[in-house]
């Protein structure tokens, strides 16, 4: 049940109510590609064109890149300073369902067995003001990933769109607190349901591209030894990293330090397992051949992840599909795993 | 022309003398194209030309073995060459399936003028010198210099010169090239210290992701400088200042083989203007040289080749 | 641009193992004057220097760069110079148009008996860094792009 609402035309002055609290992340094209960024006080014209960022929002907990301590040879070993953790309260307003979902799909493996400091300071004091999908892309695949794009299951606050306004969803305690705290909404009006649930649907059915992820899990365990569906399957792939580095699920790191004579710093940033030295060793290279770092980064997703965490390690947002070079489409490659158990029938 | 495409493609296959076609089948998505490699003459039945066919095959060639039969536009078979002029590839191991390219649509072109994703149209033809755009039902028209690759403008090779067999009708260029680019006049009109503030701005959200390497046909070293670890030339690290390193030497070792096909500019994720450094050195190194990348098979590299005197008015 | 007075400029010079730096051993000898603020790598020939090493001498803070090589047709190696000569054109011109002023990366011919010319290049060279000030290429500026950008 959602009480509140908010005019398309009044999110400025909620986010200027916001941001006296928080600092607020707004989708913006500012620095020349669609990302959240801190909101700069006015702009709300993310409204008009907003369909999903390029830059995942994981870019809030994770950065591009990050400090994480110095050091200074001393007389003794090393001094290491760490930078103070960041634990500003983030507001990250415009939060697409699928995008949620992925930082919950990440956050599992930074709470794993081992508490990532960095990430979890910034994770847990932010809030996640979700916005409702009306126009999915032709890429987006979420209704086959378990979310939709209206879903409020890992936001604070979902907002749906029904005409000049937004329904407020207030779905955690933190949502609902920020909601009670939160000056000149308006009462929601008795058809204001009945609009959501129309607006959903609407957005429910627009999402065209389906995935059928049943048994994925089996037929790729099956599959791992399979050269040649492998290196067909890898064959345009050139091996950048764009659909790791901008999926919102991917969280693989480098550390790398800077070092000019006795002093320098830990930093740590994205890297991707499609880099061809991604698991360069000094004795060798494993996944030296690119149908290898093809397959890991499709089981990786679609068999491993379950088996740790029992959840697909991908939420439809079609990132990789829209910016892949080569058109490289996972939803193509899930289906075309060969299934070697019907074969063997 | 696909249907010879098709038909050419099958035979070689089944005649044995390539052991793979690398050419373009529809995308998963609205007016995409994707590479297509395949050793199966069945597959040949999905090759396809059209507005869309955007990639530069040639970037496949250095990681595949054996021979290749291959569809090249004009700036994909200067790219070839290019290679066999390094010795990387082997002239008698491809075969050149030449496609005369009347310049290829924009998309990114058309969701600026049009103020719509591309997946939110309805269609896209070419009709002569117009490109027609279809949304919500209504049409409008564009000139090719409004819808066309700024490449594709500048293009002086739209048909393969170096082939084994022509698909079409060859096509001259255009009777006026646009040779710079919108951002590379502006940036020459600015004081320097302006120029690299631009580019320390646009190389902020770079995301080291290698895209523009990785599409592009001449950068084909095993072992790139910006994995050398000893000595560390590069951070991995995507701090502005190494992103631009990265690219200015990208840029530097890759002059006299980039063709400006433009790949590098389309694939960037994070819209960085790569053209406005490439197009750059291809024009300076025409300016400086003579030199057109992938001209001729026989002639050398442009760093293998000297003449007794030149550029000496850098030199003290 | 303004200029710290106590700045004293830092260059990095590359110079050929078989001219230049015998030149410039000569303008030792000779007792030639020439401003001290030069750093000499050798390397073996002009042609061994990729405009990777130029542009990371720039990246590490050195204020101007000088390649200096055999005259060409006199090169040791017979054409290392020539690839030499095209590479630092491209390079030259290429940072100029990204907005490097043109006097941080210079070069020179500069034979093993060419002693003088060697004192008289630094000199230049000196003076027109001095002129452009030091090298703030690639200091930091007040908001690192990527922190207030991507929102973390």
């Amino acid at each position: 049940m959602a009480d509140k609402k908010v005019s398309k035309k009044d999110i400025a002055r909620l986010l200027e109510q916001w941001s006296r609290q928080f600092t607020v992340f707004a989708p913006s094209k500012e620095s020349g590609v669609a990302a959240m960024a801190e909101w700069d006080g006015k702009d709300t014209g993310f409204l008009d064109w907003y369909r999903n960022t390029i830059i995942p929002p994981k870019a809030s907990f994770l950065p591009q890149m990050e400090e994480m301590f110095h050091f200074q040879k001393g007389e003794e070993g090393y001094n290491i300073k760490t930078p103070p953790a960041d634990e500003r309260s983030r507001l990250l307003f415009g939060v697409r369902p699928c995008d949620a979902r992925a930082m919950a799909i990440v956050d599992m493996t930074f709470k794993d067995a081992y508490e990532d400091p960095y990430y979890l300071s910034k994770r847990k004091n932010a809030v996640l003001v979700g916005l409702g999908c009306t126009n999915p892309c032709e890429s987006c695949f979420c209704t086959s990933m378990g979310t939709n794009p209206t879903d409020q299951t890992n936001v604070d606050l979902m907002l749906i769109d029904i005409g000049d306004e937004f329904l407020i969803e207030e779905v955690t305690a933190k949502g609902k607190e920020l909601i009670a705290k939160t000056k000149d909404l308006k009462e929601a009006a008795k058809n204001d349901e009945a609009k959501a649930t129309q607006s959903k649907k609407t957005a429910y059915d627009r999402v065209t591209r389906k995935l059928d992820t049943e048994g994925i899990k089996d037929r790729l365990l099956a599959s791992f030894d399979d050269k040649e569906y492998w290196e067909q399957t890898a064959a345009k792939c050139i091996s950048c990293g764009i659909c790791t580095l901008l999926c919102p699920t991917c969280y693989c790191f480098d550390i790398n330090d800077e070092m000019v004579k006795q002093e320098g710093t830990r930093f740590r940033s994205w890297d991707s397992c499609g880099f061809p030295n991604y698991t360069k060793m000094p004795m060798e290279n494993p996944r030296q051949e690119k149908w290898r770092r093809v397959r890991q980064k499709v089981c990786h997703k679609y068999e491993f992840y379950p088996m740790t965490f029992d959840v697909i390690a991908c939420t439809g947002c079609g990132r990789c599909i829209r910016l892949c070079p080569v058109n490289w489409d996972i939803t193509r490659v899930i289906e075309s795993v060969p299934d070697k158990a019907e074969a063997k029938k | 022309m696909e249907q010879k495409l098709r038909q050419e493609a099958k035979t070689l296959l089944e005649q044995n003398k390539v052991d793979r076609i690398i050419g373009f089948e529809p995308g998963s998505l609205k007016f995409t194209a994707t590479p297509l490699i395949t050793g199966d003459k069945n597959d040949t039945e999905r090759l396809i030309i059209n507005p869309f066919i955007v990639n530069n095959l040639a970037d496949f060639l250095t990681g595949i073995e054996g021979r290749v039969g291959i569809v090249a536009k004009g700036c994909d078979s200067r790219s070839i060459v290019s290679l066999i002029q390094d010795n990387k590839v082997a002239r008698e191991n491809v075969v050149i399936l030449a496609v005369p390219c009347p310049g290829l649509i924009d998309l990114a072109k058309i969701e600026r003028l049009v103020g719509k994703n591309r997946d939110e149209l309805d269609d896209i033809t070419r009709d002569g010198d117009k490109i027609i755009v279809t949304v919500d039902g209504k049409k409008k028209e564009f000139s090719l210099s409004q819808a066309l690759f700024d490449h594709c403008l500048a293009c002086e090779l739209p048909t393969p010169q170096e082939y084994d067999i022509l698909l079409g009708e060859p096509r001259p260029p255009a009777p006026e090239l646009q040779t710079s680019g919108q951002n590379i006049t502006k940036l020459k009109e600015t004081l320097p210290t302006e120029r690299w503030e631009f580019w320390k701005n646009e190389f902020s959200r770079c995301i080291r992701c290698y895209a523009c390497r990785n599409a592009c046909p001449a950068c084909f070293c095993q072992r790139c400088f910006v994995e050398e670890t000893e000595p560390q030339w590069v951070m991995p690290v995507p701090r502005w200042q190494d992103n631009l390193i990265f690219q200015i030497v990208r840029n530097i070792h890759v002059a006299g083989r980039c063709t400006d096909c433009g790949e590098c500019e389309r694939v960037c994720p994070v819209n960085i203007p790569l053209r406005s450094l490439t197009r750059e050195m291809y024009n300076m190194v025409d300016e400086l040289f003579s030199f057109k990348s992938g001209m001729d098979k026989e002639a050398l590299p442009l760093m293998a080749h000297y003449e007794q005197e030149e550029a000496e008015d850098l030199f003290r | 641009m303004t200029q710290q007075s106590d700045w004293k400029p830092k260059l990095l010079g590359f110079l050929c193992r078989w001219c230049s730096y015998a030149g410039a051993d000569l303008a030792g000898t000779s007792r030639k004057k020439y401003p001290a603020n030069i750093r000499v790598i050798k390397v073996p020939c002009s042609g061994r220097v990729d405009s990777l090493f130029i542009i990371k001498a720039l990246r590490l803070g050195f204020d101007g760069v000088l390649v200096s090589g055999c005259h060409p047709g006199d090169c040791h190696y017979l054409t290392g110079n020539y690839r030499a000569r095209r590479r630092i054109a491209i390079t030259k011109k290429f940072l100029e148009y990204l907005g490097v002023e043109p006097e941080r990366l210079q070069a020179s011919w500069v034979s093993a008996s060419e002693g003088g010319k060697f004192a008289e290049v630094v000199t230049e060279v000196t003076e027109g860094v001095k002129e452009v000030g030091p090298n703030r290429l690639f200091s930091e500026r007040k908001s690192n792009g990527t922190e207030a950008k991507t929102g973390s």
